[in-house]
């Protein structure tokens, strides 16, 4: 196992690694002036000067990047070019916030997604399996403006029992000072993932329950609440653990959506605002996290195959 | 040239997200249900203002050249007015009262300005003196190049000498002559006083001197300066932010999110506030604001995107009234005289005369724009232009909306016109019933029409504008992009310069409004070398007309280059959209809306009670 662990952080720093040149060189590729971006309309040839000479994008393409890989070593991601504050101390506010709010839909999901899989396969082809799946699907298709606008409409514009955007906040602390005001983002995000978690916990589930193990601890007897939670639960889970894993980058990435609709200023708003501005700094920062989470999020969930299920040996023919 | 500095919030609405349809009902009527609210004026109380995407991030009033927020300038101006105060009520005028000058006159041929400032103090009860003017002059002098707002060859480049014969007095001794309505309203206007006895300092710890008055002190005082006014952080409690000679001073500002103002006990103005708290309040989008402004309570003031104009029964509903703001600019589609395809088409004065009378602007107003738009007659607003509006601009125009007009000047050219096709130019060559030079025959006329993409509102104007002009068979492709995409890909066009890198654009509307400033003449868009005549048109009897508008002086001189630039069609003239401002009807002072503001007025602003 510390083979194996050695082994993948290493793999780790290579996709990181990888990650940084692959952006570096197609975020510079975007056709169009950076500075004429940021500058608007009114940018004149000298201001533009001035603007690249500032930010070293006179300067040829390697010696950018060389200049970049110093200072991601120093910890610095650069100032954004259109925000004017170092892409640390944004992703710093913005994280956090996105952590907040991903994790607890995450986990409300979860703790939806995973009795209702179960539930959906035991009571395989029966009414409440064709309701939930009815449901789980209407969830999952609706967007999630969509979804989030109509809670809106019904929650905070008709009934007016809930806020309809999150007041500004610059701590997690103070952002958890007004739980009523999450309720409206958590509860669209948690119900459009529902579904997919649900589905692969009981499409596991079914398949668990046809396994021989599941057939001879019923034939010793074996109650069926025990052989639920502890056989089938727990083998079941493997599935949605590497989906568990892969929402990491999710979370770290953030939701444009419902950042935008419920006034939630976070990691995905940040990213598309500097994708649509050519704010190469917040793109590199923003990537270069993401690409983190996800090596580390599939990091997580190999181990937690590995304690979940004994039978996995990494590294071993 | 124009800044766009107080406008920043009304640029074109760029939603992210659609937003759900509205619960029926019509839209009212332009002009909005905007009468004065019954009851008596209550003095206190805190009003919520709301912003969509706005992010101010620097708080000294002299922006870095590598700063165009301008949001910034929303967030400053309250707290540093700038000399020259434009829009007096709803007028275009300069407003007297609230500028920090007494007067302003022009001598010795227009070339020598004397400035009497009025005897107003600074919020630590300091006077505002000539002095404080000398420290923006010697700041700007040494720095010029570093300052965003900064205009080749104007101020302060532009001033070959300052005297100050008294505490209360600048002259300005200036290297040309101006049209003083020119230079009060286009360049005075863009400088604010700063208070040399706090600020001329290079360190937070170092005494305040006369660091200024030496290239190499106002570089150090300067740089000491774009530091601390970066440093988000310390905008509150930063003592050198808390000398103020506005009607608002800073209270709370949250990095990325909200700002908040209290009065400033000691200003000189007449206006002093009413509310007790002045709080903005940033969305992330129209929707998120559109939603707060729909469950009621959260804001008092908001503002309204034209796309979701059906909305305004459901918030009046909510106590809400709305009033229309009229932009002090032009909208328009840019054509690139210097594209590679459609260039020598596009140079073709009789084809843009073509393309414009196939542009139903009334019915863009009346039916795309719910009638919130000025109607886009020329390079001058009709609204909000004030005196600048030329006969021939009220009257409608050059252009009214003429098909078969159209179609005649095309066919007198030699093209075929096929309706609902493509025409082709049947009849190629230089002579006056030829297509033109450099155009081909069989060439088609087809052209791509890039713009803003994220508005509802203007996807419908270009589908329109795509479908009218196709009456006379003139092929409209329409490309829409995110705006700063847009203008990353949209270069400067001319004759010195059009790579095929940045030129290949065809036609550009950016739905964007440029801020014609009280004096709308066209210097940095029509003429030949300006800085952002972003197609490359060139006349040298434009150029003059408009050197006549920055030199000359007469009113006459202005409706000359107007009228001139309005049928030479540098630009295809469109309607431009008004900004509608939603406000809760118990709130006094809304109304008159000073068009020039950006509704940063709440200094008049006053609670009601029956």
């Amino acid at each position: 196992m510390t083979a194996y662990l050695v082994r993948r952080i290493g793999q780790a720093v290579a996709v990181v690694i990888g990650v940084m040149i692959l952006t570096f060189i197609l975020i510079h590729m975007e056709p169009g002036s950076v500075a004429r971006s940021i500058l608007g309309v009114r940018a004149t040839p000298g201001r533009i000067a001035i603007f690249n000479s500032t930010y070293g994008l006179n300067e040829p393409l390697y010696a950018q990047f060389v200049t970049y890989v110093k200072q991601v070593f120093h910890g610095n991601l650069g100032i954004s070019y259109q925000l004017q504050q170092p892409v640390t101390s944004l992703i710093g506010q913005r994280l956090p916030r996105d952590a907040v709010l991903l994790g607890i839909s995450t986990a409300l999901a979860l703790i939806i997604a995973i009795p209702m899989g179960m539930y959906q396969a035991v009571r395989r082809n029966r009414l409440g399996d064709h309701v939930f799946t009815s449901v789980s699907f209407t969830l999952y298709s609706m967007p999630d403006f969509f979804f989030a606008l109509l809670l809106i409409a019904v929650f905070a514009v008709q009934l007016k029992i809930l806020p309809p955007t999150v007041p500004p906040a610059d701590s997690v602390g103070a952002l958890l000072a007004d739980p009523r005001a999450l309720v409206l983002p958590v509860v669209t995000l948690s119900l459009v993932t529902v579904a997919s978690f649900s589905r692969y916990m009981r499409s596991s589930a079914i398949d668990v329950l046809t396994q021989d193990f599941i057939r001879t601890a019923r034939a010793k007897g074996m109650p069926e609440r025990k052989i639920l939670f502890r056989h089938v639960l727990r083998n079941s889970l493997l599935p949605v653990i590497t989906l568990l894993g892969l929402s990491l980058p999710g979370i770290v990435a953030g939701a444009v959506i419902a950042e935008d609709v419920f006034n939630y200023p976070g990691m995905g708003l940040l990213f598309y605002q500097a994708a649509t501005s050519h704010d190469f700094p917040i793109l590199l920062g923003s990537t270069l996290v993401v690409g983190v989470a996800t090596v580390i999020g599939n990091l997580l969930a190999d181990i937690g195959y590995a304690v979940l299920d004994p039978r996995v040996r990494y590294g071993r023919p | 040239m124009r800044i766009t500095r107080r406008l920043a919030a009304m640029a074109a609405p760029l939603t992210l997200v659609a937003v759900l349809a509205a619960c029926g009902g019509s839209p009212a009527k332009p002009g909005g249900n905007n009468a004065a609210p019954k009851g008596h004026m209550v003095h206190g109380g805190t009003v919520n203002m709301g912003w969509s995407g706005a992010s101010p991030n620097d708080i000294f009033p002299l922006p870095p050249v590598t700063n165009s927020d301008g949001y910034n300038a929303n967030l400053t101006n309250p707290i540093w007015p700038t000399l020259v105060y434009e829009g007096d009520g709803a007028k275009s005028a300069v407003n007297p009262q609230e500028s920090l000058f007494t007067s302003i006159n022009y001598s010795n041929g227009d070339k020598t300005v004397t400035i009497a400032l009025k005897p107003w103090n600074w919020s630590d009860g300091k006077p505002i003196t000539s002095r404080d003017f000398t420290f923006v002059y010697n700041l700007l002098k040494a720095n010029a190049t570093d300052w965003l707002f900064y205009v080749k060859g104007l101020f302060p480049t532009d001033v070959s000498s300052v005297s100050t014969p008294d505490s209360h007095t600048v002259v300005l001794n200036l290297t040309h002559s101006y049209n003083p309505n020119f230079y009060t309203e286009d360049v005075l206007y863009n400088i604010p006083l700063l208070p040399q006895h706090a600020w001329d300092k290079t360190s937070a710890g170092g005494a305040v001197g006369n660091y200024d008055q030496t290239t190499a002190g106002a570089k150090a005082v300067w740089n000491f300066l774009q530091k601390q006014g970066a440093d988000m952080s310390t905008f509150t409690t930063n003592p050198l932010w808390k000398v103020t000679d506005g009607p608002w001073k800073l209270a709370a500002f949250q990095n990325n999110a909200d700002w908040e103002y209290v009065p400033n006990k000691n200003y000189s103005g007449p206006d002093k506030p009413i509310i007790s708290r002045m709080n903005n309040l940033v969305y992330t989008s129209d929707t998120a604001e559109l939603d707060a402004l729909r469950a009621g309570g959260a804001l008092q003031v908001g503002s309204l995107p034209l796309n979701d104009v059906k909305q305004i029964p459901v918030l009046q509903s909510q106590g809400y009234s709305t009033v229309n703001q009229a932009i002090p600019g032009v909208a328009m589609i840019i054509p690139n005289f210097y594209s590679p395809t459609v260039g020598p088409i596009l140079s073709q004065l009789y084809v843009r005369q073509a393309l414009e009378d196939l542009i139903n602007r009334p019915q863009l107003v009346a039916k795309v724009f719910a009638g919130y738009a000025d109607p886009g007659n020329g390079p001058v607003p009709l609204v909000a232009g004030g005196q600048w509006v030329s006969p021939l601009e009220k009257s409608g125009g050059p252009y009214p909306y003429s098909p078969s007009k159209a179609i005649a000047l095309l066919k007198a050219h030699g093209w075929k016109v096929v309706p609902n096709g493509t025409s082709t130019c049947q009849r190629p060559g230089s002579g006056p019933a030829g297509c033109g030079a450099g155009i081909t025959a069989g060439e088609p006329m087809n052209l791509t029409l890039a713009y803003s993409s994220g508005s509802t509102t203007f996807d419908q104007q270009e589908a329109a504008i795509q479908s009218s002009e196709a009456q006379a068979g003139v092929k409209i492709n329409l490309k829409s992009e995110p705006f700063n995409t847009l203008v990353s890909t949209v270069g400067i066009c001319n004759a010195s310069s059009h790579p095929a890198s940045t030129c290949s654009w065809q036609l550009v509307d950016f739905g964007y409004d440029p801020d014609n400033g009280l004096y709308p003449s066209g210097e940095g868009w029509f003429n030949t070398d300006g800085s952002s005549n972003q197609g490359g048109y060139q006349s040298a009897e434009m150029d003059s007309l408009i050197n006549a508008t920055e030199y000359g002086s007469s009113t006459q001189t202005f409706y000359t280059y107007e009228d001139y630039a309005a049928r030479q069609l540098p630009w295809l003239w469109l309607p431009q959209q008004s900004n509608i401002v939603v406000y809760k009807s118990t709130l006094g002072g809304i109304t008159p809306l000073n068009p020039f503001s950006g509704s940063l007025n709440p200094e008049v602003w006053y609670y009601t009670s029956s």
